[in-house]
């Protein structure tokens, strides 16, 4: 086992392009969206429709402006359309009598929230003035009992109280883009498994003294410690070097780092074992990274979407349980206890994709 | 030494390997010649305990390997007919690896190395990586690989397939230096009868699976003990008068090669005035003519009716 995990470091010494190439891409990806995304509220740009008085604007104006984390200023329709086709902004609102729209520069996750706050804000603005109808002057009431509540209801729940999602874009980008990229990393190595038994070097090992169990650890072995030395070396670039704010339980996000990287192992050796060649692995791994990082919260906080079949598939893959692991711990400060399921959850899943690819393998390869 | 008993592959419905019974004595060279497809490499494979065959045995000192393979796979070793190699390493990276796997260390490891890299002359350039050297330096450093453990049984499954004459040469060179200097036993797979001819004590001839003949070059030959084989050069292609000269009372088989005919006749036959006579009848103009001795591809030809490389 030994001789084959040294040969695979021996490889990696001589081709270490593609690693090198996915630690650099999660790095300039997190580095460059998190610096567009400091600096203070987002700034949106807004415009109303005609059918909005100057008055009705404002008061949208005031009512949207409630919120820290955005920064709203109404302008004409057409200089919020400039800043948005020069990229000055991300995305800009048009104000209808009982609607917006969104125009939409950069697809990012900003956007998700933006959208995910103004429903919210309307669904509860146009709730109200439907009330203020039947009973007038119900908003003088619900903005007093807002500020002074009777009662103080606190429901708290594993990630915090209920209803408390929190968005920490830096760590979302962080965790997304590693947990991504290393998809990449560490299929792409176990594409030598169908390298050496397209080539031979396989049969070659398989006459020799060694066991054939010795020569899959060796791969896989290989395969997760090139995975997980990059997600550690990554959690650790960002948290000393650019500063990221990755909670007290360090020790934990690389303990999820390594469940995670055991099902990803795991589930490329399925892929291997049902997809044969190595050009039609090139097509389907970046296939499956991306629709997996897609689905499973990757690009975007899971919290946003709201489609059911979406929020089945996600509930089936590494990188959903992965993700929600890795923010429980570093956004929410939770402990082993809150994160137990999803580390089950991980470690099941390798387990069942291991046992299966390598008897697919092993079934292709004796008929 | 080693035995098959009736060694036989089923895929699906075709028949690959059936019931195929060879043997090889210590320190002997063996041969195994057969067509392209003729069940030689599966036939390896089950040797080498790489496949297991669907009845049959394969014994070793005559105990079956079958269930128990680490005996064979201690002493055995195959040159694939691939360049199964890393080819992004060097030669001396490879050699490591392999030597590695067969539980070679330290100084024993390094003298190895160096030991079968003089054996196919590539002591110099051995930090070189492999997908740098040409062909035929490839198929020695395959054949290095093979050797780092010092093996007592070698398989070569066609091991010149697309090389040069000087690294084939070199190839066969080394082999024949194993077998005779060493007393490396040998199994020699090719559809290339000179070389099996040029290495080999004995040979199994195969076909569609099955052995048709084997023994020594001079009992095979034997074969065509009462035929001469007659080959006869031309300026150029005559289908319509190759096809007439084989249908001449007395030949038994003919062969044509582009330019060239190749005829199986009984001894003392006197067929040569009427090929004569029939060429001059096609305007045909003869450039050589050749009474030869039988060679193994005459005794393939003879038992197939087909050529080695059809």
């Amino acid at each position: 086992m030994k001789a084959v995990f040294l040969l695979q470091w021996r490889r990696f010494y001589r081709k270490p392009l593609l690693v090198v190439t996915m630690f650099g891409l999660t790095v300039i990806f997190v580095s460059v969206s998190a610096a567009g995304n400091q600096g203070g509220p987002q700034a949106v740009p807004l415009y109303a429709d005609q059918s909005l008085t100057e008055r009705e604007a404002n008061d949208w104006l005031e009512r949207l402006n409630d919120d820290d984390r955005f920064a709203f200023e109404l302008m004409p329709e057409s200089r919020a359309r400039t800043l948005v086709a020069d990229g000055n902004v991300g995305h800009a609102v048009k104000l209808l009598t009982t609607d917006y729209r969104l125009l939409v520069g950069r697809e990012d996750p900003n956007r998700f929230v933006l959208d995910s706050y103004l429903r919210r804000t309307y669904s509860e603005e146009l709730s109200l003035q439907r009330a203020e109808q039947a009973v007038p002057g119900i908003r003088e009431q619900v903005e007093s009992s807002r500020d002074n509540p009777p009662l103080t209801l606190t429901v708290t729940s594993r990630q915090g109280e209920e209803d408390s999602f929190q968005y920490n874009g830096e760590l979302q980008l962080l965790f997304g883009m590693t947990l991504f990229f290393v998809i990449y990393t560490i299929m792409f190595s176990l594409v030598r498994i169908v390298d050496e038994k397209r080539t031979g070097t396989w049969s070659r090992m398989i006459i020799s003294p060694v066991r054939k169990w010795q020569i899959y650890l060796g791969h896989l072995g290989y395969s997760f410690l090139v995975g997980f030395s990059q997600i550690t070396l990554i959690f650790l670039l960002f948290r000393f070097a650019f500063g990221f704010d990755l909670g007290d339980h360090f020790w934990l996000l690389i303990a999820i780092a390594a469940c995670y990287t055991f099902s990803i192992v795991a589930l490329g050796l399925l892929i291997i074992s049902l997809v044969t060649k190595p050009q039609q692995l090139g097509a389907v791994i970046p296939i499956i990274a991306t629709g997996m990082a897609m689905v499973g919260g990757a690009f975007w906080p899971i919290e946003l979407v709201s489609n059911e079949i979406l929020l089945a598939i996600a509930k089936v893959l590494p990188i959903t349980y992965g993700i929600e692991a890795l923010t429980t711990v570093a956004v929410y400060g939770e402990g082993v206890e809150a994160i137990l399921l999803q580390l089950a959850v991980l470690i099941g899943f390798g387990a069942i994709c291991m046992v299966i690819g390598i008897r697919l393998l092993e079934w292709r390869s004796a008929s | 030494m080693l035995d098959t008993d009736k060694l036989t592959k089923k895929f699906k419905d075709t028949v690959a390997v059936d019931n195929v019974t060879i043997s090889l004595r210590q320190g002997e060279s063996v041969g195994l010649l057969g067509p392209n497809g003729a069940g030689k490499s599966t036939a390896i494979a089950m040797i080498s305990t790489l496949m297991k065959p669907t009845s049959g045995d394969v014994r070793l000192h005559g105990k079956s390997v079958l269930k128990n393979n680490g005996a064979m796979r201690a002493i055995l070793v195959v040159v694939p007919q691939k360049i199964a190699l890393y080819e992004e390493l060097s030669a001396y990276e490879n050699l490591k690896f392999f030597g590695r796997i067969y539980g070679l260390t330290g100084k024993k490891l390094e003298g190895q190395i160096q030991y079968v890299l003089e054996l196919v002359g590539l002591s110099d350039r051995q930090k070189e990586l492999v997908k740098n050297y040409s062909g035929g330096m490839q198929r020695r450093v395959n054949l290095a690989a093979a050797m780092m453990h010092e093996p007592e049984v070698l398989i070569m499954d066609e091991p010149t397939v697309g090389i040069d004459p000087q690294s084939r040469n070199h190839l066969l060179e080394t082999i024949r230096k194993l077998n005779r200097e060493q007393g490396m036993t040998v199994l020699y797979t090719s559809h290339y009868m000179e070389e099996v001819e040029k290495l080999c004590d004995r040979v199994y001839i195969m076909d569609h699976g099955k052995v048709i003949a084997s023994g020594t070059k001079e009992e095979l030959k034997g074969i065509l003990s009462e035929e001469e084989t007659v080959w006869i050069e031309f300026d150029k292609s005559y289908p319509k008068l190759f096809e007439k000269l084989g249908q001449i009372e007395g030949i038994q088989h003919a062969v044509t090669d582009e330019h060239s005919l190749k005829l199986i006749i009984p001894k003392g036959a006197r067929v040569l005035g009427t090929l004569f006579h029939e060429a001059e009848r096609y305007g045909a103009q003869i450039i050589n003519v050749n009474v030869q001795t039988p060679t193994l591809e005459d005794v393939f030809l003879r038992l197939t009716g087909r050529k080695l490389r059809d």
